[in-house]
């Protein structure tokens, strides 16, 4: 389990690495390396999902590591409190980002091999501090540094436990 | 007062079917003076074959239109594929604007591309061929030079011809291509879609990969007017497709 430890209260997190061995793996590999402390939530939709994992405090964009090949074709739905891999449009191109599912978003869901339709990557989902996330898709938003839905106080991440079970 | 928007499409008004005109004028009555704006997205009438065919039917849509834009409502009219010939003319009798065949509705609190739909059937390459014949400038000023009773029975065949041609396409021939909508988004800016023609009127979520996450965006349907009558209303930032039987 890994708790995410913001400014808005815990999020504690389960990843699944039956289903998605190697986006869980990459995730808990950040979290570990101290990669999340400091960053924050920099994008939030309140009827879609609230995305972080990429940017610092002032919108200052962090280097990513190694694309991890894509696992939305494991079964596993973008459903309310789901955590899933962030990325362009090219489907395999996920690094750090992430975002946390606030609606049932089936139609970000693997349909089939092509870019176009490959979908989004389920790793995770919150298994405690769903009053947290709701909390955060509710703040006011607005464009910063060329982004859209920024929020206007930010959401930070200030430090991450992870505990490893087994 | 935030504002309120409405939009319909596919009316398809015809001589043989009072009971949609009708029920269009009572639409129009019933929300005079209550909204900011109108948008036609195209087949307002099921045939045109110019705006100097003036017809019964044409000439009192025009003075239902003026009145309900004297009460206080801007109309934008677009041009569908049965009415692809409506022009200034009656679009200045109507007191409305006409519009291209892409227009960004924009206000404080809402934006979507608007477009008959059409466009995104490009599966159907038979009737794309013909539209893009249709569409020419020189050849609707050709067309439009000819005699109304040649143009008439040019526009009776081509009904025909439309009419046996459907009835042999599969349903997916006729929808819109998805990969086209998502075309369409992406290179206007815009997150929401609305259009007509398709007759299947439905609002789809839909996601089109934006390059810093990912994105949602929506294709809404309207309906065409046959058994019950479909509209949008947009008021602030919230939109509303709806539909009330014809009769009520």
């Amino acid at each position: 389990m890994i708790v995410l430890k913001t400014n808005y209260g815990a999020i504690s997190i389960e990843l699944n690495f039956e289903k998605a061995p190697k986006s869980a793996a990459s995730f808990l590999q950040y979290a570990k390396d101290g990669f999340y402390d400091g960053t924050i939530f920099h994008r939030v939709i309140s009827d879609f999902m609230v995305q972080g994992g990429g940017f610092e405090t002032g919108m200052a964009q962090k280097p990513n590591g190694e694309p991890v090949e894509n696992e939305a074709d494991n079964g596993l739905s973008n459903v309310v409190g789901t955590l899933a891999m962030a990325r362009t449009s090219d489907p395999h191109s996920a690094t750090s980002q992430f975002f946390i599912n606030v609606s049932d978003n089936h139609f970000l869901d693997h349909r089939n091999k092509t870019e176009q339709d490959w979908g989004y990557a389920v790793f995770g989902r919150v298994v405690e501090g769903m009053e947290v996330v709701n909390k955060i898709k509710n703040v006011d938003t607005g464009s910063s540094g060329g982004h859209q839905d920024v929020p206007v106080i930010e959401v930070v991440i200030e430090s991450l436990d992870v505990f490893e079970e087994e | 007062m935030p504002s309120r928007i409405l939009l319909i499409s596919d009316l398809h008004l015809e001589d043989s079917r009072p009971d949609i005109t009708n029920a269009f004028f009572e639409f129009l009555q019933s929300n005079s003076g209550n909204c900011t704006s109108l948008y036609i997205l195209g087949d307002l009438f099921e045939v045109w074959i110019g705006d100097d065919n003036h017809t019964e039917l044409s000439q009192s849509v025009a003075a239902a239109l003026r009145d309900f834009a004297s009460a206080g409502s801007s109309i934008y009219i677009m041009r569908g594929n049965r009415d692809f010939l409506l022009g200034e003319e009656f679009a200045k009798q109507c007191n409305a604007l006409l519009l291209n065949e892409r227009f960004v509705l924009k206000t404080d609190d809402f934006s979507a591309l608007l477009i008959h739909g059409d466009q995104l059937c490009i599966d159907d390459l038979e009737y794309m061929e013909f539209r893009n014949m249709v569409r020419n400038t020189h050849w609707q000023k050709d067309f439009l030079a000819k005699p109304l009773a040649e143009r008439s029975t040019f526009a009776g065949s081509a009904r025909q011809q439309s009419k046996q041609a459907t009835e042999s396409k599969s349903n997916e021939i006729m929808d819109v291509n998805q990969a086209e909508v998502e075309n369409f988004l992406r290179a206007s800016g815009e997150i929401v879609l609305i259009h007509g023609h398709t007759h299947r009127p439905a609002i789809h979520q839909i996601e089109v990969g934006g390059n810093t996450g990912p994105l949602k965006a929506r294709r809404v349907v309207l309906g065409d007017w046959d058994e019950s009558l479909w509209f949008i209303e947009i008021c602030g930032d919230q939109l509303n497709l709806q539909n009330q039987p014809l009769n009520s």
